[in-house]
């Protein structure tokens, strides 16, 4: 009982802590940078992670397995794994532009999993015999640390894209529609407007485009790091789970749905890792293919269950209407 | 035409042979030696020694290379009396010294060769006197071989006369290779050739042809320059990313689609399910399903196929691209011009710092330094240019160890009541051509018991099975108590247990016994499983037989019905507390489960694991960046300059840490060098 009750008043905590620090960044980003609310909103995240921690502390304790064993468990410690990654370059020292998608994904996944749609399953459950191993361990939380980190690096290609369009469509209104083409390489839309810099100070958009072209390629650069990090978990995660189906079932790969995508998600990011290797292709190309690979990382981890077929079904469920 | 030369160090002295038809040449020179006299002319002293035949040609020729910038050195009238005596036909001029050879075929006279000699121990004199820093130059000879009546060419030979008072001696062997000229050489000394066909070339028999610089002088024939010709297309085809990545693409849509459709059922599902009179999409229908083997997605032609040309593209671009570009950045060098630092993605100036400062505290800061007089270089993280090629080593290991799991291996599965054995070789059954099966195949295996544990609230926590194998002769070989996710391994055939279900219930009736009833499994909604049996009262053989029911979930409990379908008690197993029913005393005395073993023998299992690892290892380590840092000792200034690879937002944070740390010296040091 006090278990369940300790449980019910961490979620709550992190939930509303969660919010109010996503209300500040917004507070942040419409009026101009107020060093105050920052820190506070930095805190206000490490307490975030310090309540989602106990909570799966908390939840192991009382059920006796590690916490991840149904949706609801891996959704709890997806939120987790954002919370995390918010927080360590924090530690490092580096401000980076990763804090306001972290800080959101992470109460986005927590209110879902809170929410009434997955109310059956709050309670901690037993394991069936075929996840008593230590491999649950190490596949699953690899498998639902590389989702947070491709999710985290394919959401800051989908703002770059975002940037880049509205970008183009504002300097080139005039324009007509071949400029595209050119504004697509980061060294070109920069040299353009070092140009423009130099011999047209009475353009208005000339330093706005200077600005916005450098942070649109450390858009680039992070999303890529970010990615590539996410791509040695996920390979990490499939990997041991074939290795683990070996062991239990005799058949490291056997074609069942859930497996078949996260291969595919795998392929797509080896896609966008190979199209980043030539330089003209990089920018707008390889932050198409991240945001491809966003969605299917959501069918991978949330449609898959939908079906409630094959040998991951311990992740199903059916909608209820609440 | 011939031009070799030869450098230590940082003089170098050129000689160039040259043939009478060099004024059509002559633009070819420039050309070829082009990015060779460049570099030659930031040494001090490139010397140019021509020799060529008697005649008006010479001053074309040297007029040519005056646009190289430089300098001709004669040798005049220094070979002193024997250059007046014509009493022999012979070559040679103040110019410089010559050989009449006719078709090619005459040798140089003595005479001849006295005045080359002199010609090289002059100009090795001159050299030196040049550039007495340095040393010697000891230049290598070309002979040319002139032949006023035909305008045919070429050919180089080597020195077959060793005379000259050398400083060092060495003979160059033959090899043309084709000379890439990097920036500044790094190695002491670098021996390169270039070879230059001539104007009009008609290769000669020689045994060195001076072919365009490739990959050396092999002789082929016609054959097999085609089959090379051919294989060098088909790989750079294969090698192109944009059909790399189409091919990936490619490979997920069709899992995808693998994923969409129902496997591995009948035709008639198919019919139904995407019939052609009313088509996805407007033309999907069964018939498409069918004929390009959808149904068994994962081991259809078109998949296959797909997969075996990724396979051969990663081959070919690991051969094409990646190993080369390994070799590139292997082979650095350093910079010696602050302006070139300064033109880096990163660079920084450090004033009153010291060179040796930097190399300590960057090696601190684990890269590889290297430090020659005012230059440094150090470098960190060149694993990561490797890592990507074992990448794709590991993806075709991986693949070639699931070909062979996919036609070497057998697999089977049965169930076994508690009790009852069966022989490996009736149960496995080969997946592919390349299944043999082993002695192991005779093993007899016997279920001992089969049980089951439970959790408090009455789930099933994990089932067990005691098996025992016995050899062709009856030896038990191996005894071994299985459950889920800890299966039996010997020699080489694998048994799991997978999964459970009930055999017979053990009853007693009216206290006569114990009757085996079957029972069977009632399927149900949902993951939980149902089994049960019937134990009929009266006329058994009546078409309206009634009886009573038993239920069973699992080996814990059985819940039995009377006649009329009513509930009429729950029973444990071997609790010996009967239950009567409709006049009838039934006892239950066990329900007897069977085991459900999944049975293997996979040979591709290691390859497949020591991929996985591989492919593991080098992922991670292809996250690493691969960065350099140059730095040049200017003055009291140190001026740096760095580049990376990937780690393109962490460099200039991390330089910025480095270079902080870099001591500030304020009296006028010793320490600095030149």
């Amino acid at each position: 009982m006090i278990f369940s009750t300790l449980e019910h008043i961490l979620t709550h905590i992190s939930f509303s802590i969660v919010s109010i620090v996503i209300t500040l960044h917004l507070i942040t980003l419409l009026g101009n940078e107020i060093i105050k609310p920052y820190d506070s909103s930095e805190k206000g995240m490490i307490a975030t992670f310090l309540c989602l921690t106990g909570l799966l502390i908390t939840r192991w304790i009382y059920s006796g397995h590690f916490p991840l064993s149904d949706l609801y468990e891996s959704f709890i410690f997806l939120s987790w794994c954002f919370s995390l990654i918010h927080i360590v370059p924090y530690f490092k020292k580096r401000k980076n532009y990763l804090t306001t998608i972290t800080a959101s994904s992470t109460i986005f996944t927590q209110g879902f999993a809170t929410s009434g749609l997955l109310n059956e399953i709050h309670k901690p459950t037993i394991l069936v015999p075929a996840l008593q191993s230590e491999w649950l361990i190490m596949h699953v939380s690899m498998m639902i640390l590389s989702y947070a980190a491709l999710l985290c690096g394919s959401l800051l290609s989908v703002a770059l894209l975002v940037i880049t369009f509205r970008n183009i469509f504002y300097s080139s209104k005039s324009n007509n529609l071949l400029k595209l083409n050119e504004s697509f390489s980061f060294g070109e839309i920069q040299y353009k407007n070092e140009r423009n810099n130099i011999f047209q100070k009475n353009s208005f958009f000339s330093d706005n485009n200077y600005y916005k072209a450098q942070f649109i390629q450390q858009l680039d650069y992070w999303s890529y790091r970010v990615i590539s990090l996410g791509f040695i978990f996920l390979t990490i995660g499939i990997l041991s789970g074939a290795v683990w189906a070996n062991e239990a079932w005799g058949s490291y790969w056997s074609w069942d749905p859930k497996e078949t995508w996260a291969f595919i998600t795998w392929i797509v990011f080896a896609i966008y890792l190979h199209i980043r290797t030539k330089k003209n292709l990089q920018g707008a190309n390889s932050a198409i293919v991240a945001t491809l690979g966003f969605l299917i990382i959501w069918i991978c981890y949330f449609g898959v269950n939908l079906l409630g077929i094959g040998l991951h079904s311990y992740g199903s469920f059916t909608l209820t209407s609440s | 035409m011939v031009v070799e030369e030869e450098r230590r160090s940082s003089s170098s002295s050129l000689r160039m042979g040259t043939n009478n038809d060099f004024f059509n040449s002559g633009s070819a020179i420039i050309e070829r030696t082009d990015g060779l006299v460049v570099d030659l002319l930031q040494f001090e002293s490139p010397i140019y020694q021509m020799q060529c035949r008697q005649g008006e040609w010479r001053w074309t020729a040297i007029t040519q290379l005056a646009h190289h910038g430089m300098l001709y050195v004669p040798i005049g009238y220094t070979f002193g009396a024997g250059m007046f005596k014509m009493d022999s036909i012979r070559g040679g001029s103040p110019y410089g010294a010559g050989v009449f050879s006719g078709d090619g075929s005459r040798e140089p006279s003595e005479k001849e060769l006295e005045l080359a000699q002199h010609q090289g121990k002059y100009m090795a004199m001159i050299v030196k006197r040049f550039d007495s820093k340095i040393l010697h130059s000891s230049t290598m000879e070309t002979l040319l071989t002139l032949n006023p009546l035909k305008p045919q060419t070429h050919l180089l030979k080597l020195p077959n006369f060793p005379i000259y008072p050398r400083i060092s001696t060495h003979r160059c062997s033959f090899s043309p290779i084709s000379c890439k000229l990097t920036s500044q050489p790094s190695k002491d000394t670098t021996n390169s050739k270039i070879v230059v066909p001539g104007a009009a070339p008609s290769l000669s028999e020689e045994k060195e042809p001076p072919a365009a610089p490739a990959e050396g002088s092999r002789r082929k024939d016609a054959g097999g320059v085609v089959v090379k010709r051919l294989t060098k297309k088909v790989l750079s085809f294969l090698a192109n990313l944009p059909l790399a990545i189409g091919e990936m693409f490619a490979i997920a849509a069709l899992m995808a689609l693998g994923t969409a459709i129902d496997q591995g059922e009948k035709p008639e599902y198919y019919f139904q399910k995407y019939p052609e009179d009313n088509p996805i999409l407007g033309f999907f229908s069964w018939r498409w399903i069918l004929t390009l083997g959808f149904d068994h997605m994962f081991s259809s032609p078109v998949f296959l196929g797909t997969l075996i040309l990724l396979g051969a593209s990663l081959m070919a671009c690991t051969y094409t691209t990646q190993i080369p570009m390994v070799k590139v950045a292997r082979r650095w060098s350093f910079l010696h011009s602050a302006n070139t630092i300064k033109k880096l993605e990163y660079s920084d100036s450090l004033p009153k710092a010291s060179i040796q400062d930097l190399g300590v505290i960057l090696s601190g800061a684990g890269y590889e330094v290297f430090l020659k007089g005012p230059s440094l270089y150090a470098f960190k993280g060149l694993a990561g240019r490797f890592a990507p090629i074992g990448v794709h080593l590991a993806l075709l290991l991986i693949m070639s160890g699931g070909t062979y799991t996919a036609t070497g291996s057998f697999k089977g599965s049965v169930t076994v009541p508690q009790g009852l054995n069966f022989v490996m070789g009736d149960v496995l059954g080969p997946s592919g051509f390349l299944s043999t099966p082993t002695e192991a195949f005779n093993t007899e295996v016997h279920v001992n018991r089969f049980s089951m544990d439970y959790y408090d609230s009455g789930e099933v926590s994990q089932f067990h099975t005691d098996l025992s194998l016995f050899d062709i002769d009856g030896k038990e070989v191996m005894r071994k108590t299985i459950s889920v996710n800890d299966p039996l391994r010997y020699e080489g055939v694998t048994i799991y247990q997978t999964d459970w279900s009930i055999s017979a219930i053990q009853i007693l009736k009216d206290g006569e016994g114990p009757f085996n009833l079957a029972v069977a499994p009632l399927t149900v909604n949902g993951d939980k499983k149902l089994y049960g049996s019937f134990l009929p009262i009266g006329n058994a053989d009546s078409t309206n037989v009634k009886g009573i029911s038993m239920l069973l979930r699992d080996l814990q409990s059985v819940v039995l019905y009377d006649q009329e379908g009513k509930f009429a008690g729950v029973r444990r197993p071997n609790s010996k507390l009967p239950i009567e029913i409709d006049g009838t005393k039934i006892e239950i005395v066990d329900a007897i489960g069977s085991s459900g073993l999944d049975m293997k023998t996979d040979p591709g299992v290691p390859i497949v694991y020591a991929g996985f690892g591989a492919l593991m290892l080098t992922t991670c380590i292809s996250y690493l960046s691969h960065t350099q840092i140059w730095a040049l000792q200017d003055g009291t200034t140190v001026v740096v300059g760095g580049k990376t690879n990937r780690a393109k937002i962490e460099f200039p944070d991390e330089m910025n840490r480095v270079l902080d740390r870099v001591p500030e010296i304020n009296q006028p040091s010793d320490v600095i060098c030149g």
